[in-house]
């Protein structure tokens, strides 16, 4: 009874105990907090009195003061006596229906524009507004006995979450006519004129410092995007940027995209990632991986806009892995401590550095390779490049990288160079680039392969990139 | 914003629902109930995690929204919904686990549905027959096709959005914040909220489909603190969570209704005819 009477918040003599134990540790806190207060409160006057004339004359920390009261008077009867009458401030969710998806036939179509691995993407016109978009259809195969494709699932919901200007947008799903056998599919997006790979392949001239920026900033800004909504996008390369004409980026092909959590989940597939773009932990096997792949793939990205060639262009896993450590030095205890626990790195034989060889060749050669970059730029591609992936900047970090700051400024988008339209009226080349890996095939591996040669060569390119002009 | 927010069924969806077919509202009540029911013990058999089994009730709801109750077996709709809830999740369970699953649960063997005591005095030989749920080649193939072809039509109908957000997460937060779980009797009180919650999955009344996951993870806290007998703050704390006074009241009548009324139907409407359909 007597216990029923209390309050059901704290009902035996341990929780009083423990309550008035922390009720004193908090006025301990107070009261230090107070005492605290009160000697800066004397410091600062003994400090205010000197300058006195020249504050009363300024009047500056008085307006401050003055300014917060009178905001505060009315703000207290507002929670109060108001309340009733107009009603507290509640947050509204905004949310969108459901209901069943329209038919293809509500578009157009134009002209046909690429064959990806996922499906073919071809420009069409919505009829009833005239809008042009892009319309993929997805590639669905009819003896696959699990149904409608994961990964096309996978990248219906994810662009149906996203909202971003540096990511694609889907308007809308649509299907064939034929309703009774869902078999064609189409994910109607906004039409983008260029993708970068095309554009880099034309150009005559590479971009300008403050052109890459401008670019690289808006990738950056998208993968942040991503990542903080907890999205992995794991098939970055210059072929899945889009780019309009008013030199706006945009993040497409999201075909092997996933949502993860924090710690990423034990069993992700490491076959994902085109094989230029792909990140060392991915090729030596790892199974457990998070964001920093896809700031490998930018730092790829970033190399192949400023040269206009892919960076690392293997042939095969092991050629890849090859020309990773030539360009960005062979992982060492130090430069990638739990690079040994890796499944594929067991069989590696690697130029030991203790072996007498000096720092440079085990070191990176990136300063040397992009002699036309600024130090800041090489170290932002130095770090995203950087073979541990615990130390690749996040997208966030990179956002806010110095390089970004120094001039040349990034170019603003409304300023950027035009390019003559392909998709718009002709086929796409098919392009060389290998596609990502399909699901379900045999992971590679490589047994015991020797590293030991691939600095061989090294030495001549150690010198450096000397003089060169150029207008920025 | 999106992991707490659900789209909802229009007023026209929710009016038209009577139109559907020829069944009175009861019946597709009780078949609606029944049906959920089924998908939840078929998440438990299949050994997913109850996110996915409550996504898959509420994927179920919308798609009898969109589409007549009895536009296809109950069962299989069920079946179909929980294989692609499953698919898109981190747990996928193959077609033959489904197969398996839904020819047991359906069978006589099954403790699933409740049946009338056996006619004659001795033992029913069908109990715990595994010849009653065995499934053989061509029946599995069949239930395959079936499986696929309702997968195709229920993302067709929901415009291929498979996005639930769950108010239980949502709910665990709020408790923190109220301090719920700091009281003695806190698992008594975190697990009347969760069965709240998954209760309302159940209701007819489709409440994840009429209210976003905060207000149901209120209404569930305050029906809950309110069985437990825990204090609660005095003053409007549901407006801290952005929920309206009107729309708690409601959902704490409606989750309040589900158990006794969902108790009835199983007694009652289940024998007439449902379970009959449900054999398929």
């Amino acid at each position: 009874m007597a216990t029923k009477a209390k309050s059901r918040w704290a009902d035996d003599e341990a929780d009083a105990a423990l309550e008035a134990q922390r009720k004193k540790e908090k006025a301990e806190k107070k009261r230090l907090k107070a005492e605290k207060a009160r000697k800066l409160e004397a410091e600062k006057q003994a400090r205010d009195a000197a300058p006195r004339e020249a504050e009363s004359a300024d009047g500056r920390p008085p307006a401050k003061r003055r300014r917060i009261s009178p905001e505060r008077e009315p703000a207290q009867p507002a929670t109060g006596s108001d309340a009733p009458s107009s009603g507290p401030k509640l947050l509204r969710f905004e949310s969108g229906a459901f209901g069943r998806c329209r038919s293809v036939e509500n578009y157009d179509k134009l002209n046909d524009i690429e064959e990806g691995a996922y499906g073919w993407v071809s420009r069409a016109k919505e009829i009833a507004t005239g809008k042009v978009v892009a319309l993929k259809r997805l590639k669905i195969d009819p003896k696959d006995r699990g149904g409608l494709p994961i990964t096309g699932l996978r990248e219906i919901q994810i662009l149906k979450d996203c909202e971003h200007r540096n990511v694609v947008m889907l308007q809308e799903v649509v299907v064939g006519d034929d309703t009774s056998r869902i078999e064609n599919i189409f994910l109607v997006l906004e039409f983008l004129e260029h993708d970068l790979k095309s554009i880099l392949e034309d150009m005559p001239e590479p971009f300008l410092a403050s052109e890459v920026k401008t670019l690289l900033g808006q990738l950056a800004s998208g993968v942040a995007y991503l990542h903080d909504n907890w999205i992995l996008h794991r098939d970055l390369k210059t072929s899945n940027l889009l780019l309009n004409n008013r030199g706006q980026l945009k993040i497409a092909d999201f075909g092997m995209a996933r949502y993860v959590g924090e710690p990423p989940p034990p069993n992700l597939t490491q076959l994902v990632v085109t094989l230029w773009y792909r990140a060392p932990e991915l090729i030596l096997g790892a199974r457990r991986y998070g964001p920093a792949v896809d700031m490998w793939s930018v730092g790829c990205i970033f190399g192949e806009l400023l040269t206009r060639e892919p960076l690392l262009q293997g042939r095969n896993e092991v050629d890849e892995l090859t020309k990773i450590f030539e360009l960005c030095g062979v992982p060492t205890d130090e430069t990638w401590p739990s690079f040994r626990r890796l499944p594929n790195a067991r069989g590696l034989r690697l130029p030991s550095s203790a072996a007498g060889n000096n720092k440079a060749a085990t070191g990176s050669a990136i300063r040397a390779r992009f002699p036309l970059l600024t130090s800041a730029g090489a170290a932002l591609l130095g770090g995203l490049l950087a073979l541990d992936p615990e130390r690749r900047p996040t997208a966030r970090e990179m956002l806010a990288h110095e390089y970004f700051r120094q001039d040349p400024k990034p170019k603003q988008e409304a300023m950027f160079p035009t390019f003559p339209s392909k998709a718009g009226q002709e086929r796409r080349r098919r392009r060389e680039t290998p596609n990502a890996p399909a699901r379900g095939q045999q992971a590679a591996d490589f047994g015991a392969v020797d590293f030991t040669g691939i600095f061989s060569g090294r030495e001549r390119e150690e010198r450096g990139g000397g003089f060169s002009l150029r207008m920025v | 914003m999106s992991h707490m927010t659900n789209p909802l069924a229009t007023p026209d969806q929710l009016f038209q629902r009577r139109s559907f077919g020829a069944l009175p509202l009861e019946l597709q009540d009780a078949i609606f109930f029944a049906t959920q029911c089924l998908t939840q013990a078929a998440g438990l058999l299949l050994q997913l995690p109850q996110s996915v089994a409550a996504q898959a009730n509420v994927l179920l709801a919308r798609y009898w929204l969109v589409e007549s109750i009895m536009a296809h077996e109950f069962s299989d709709v069920s079946a179909a919904i929980l294989y692609l809830t499953a698919k898109c999740s981190p747990h996928p369970r193959s077609p033959r686990d489904l197969s398996n699953i839904y020819a047991y649960l359906l069978s006589p063997s099954s403790s699933f549905f409740p049946r009338e005591p056996p006619p004659s005095p001795e033992p029913n030989p069908n109990k715990n027959n595994p010849s009653t749920y065995y499934v053989p080649e061509p029946a599995y193939q069949t239930f395959h096709a079936r499986l696929l072809a309702l997968e195709a039509r229920v993302l067709h109908a929901l415009s291929f959005d498979t996005h639930v957000a769950l108010p239980h997460p949502l709910a665990v937060t709020y408790l923190q914040a109220l301090d719920f779980l700091h009281v003695a009797p806190r698992e008594r009180i975190g697990k009347k909220v969760v069965q709240y919650l998954n209760a309302a999955l159940l209701s007819p009344q489709m409440l994840y489909l009429t209210s976003q996951p905060a207000a149901l993870a209120v209404a569930a806290i305050y029906n809950a603190a309110r069985d437990v007998g825990a204090k609660m703050p005095e003053c409007e704390w549901w407006e801290v969570f952005d929920v309206e006074r009107e729309e708690l009241g409601f959902l704490v009548v409606g989750m309040r209704s589900v158990e006794g009324w969902g108790r009835r139907i199983a007694w009652r409407g289940v024998g007439m005819g449902l379970g009959v359909r449900l054999k398929a």
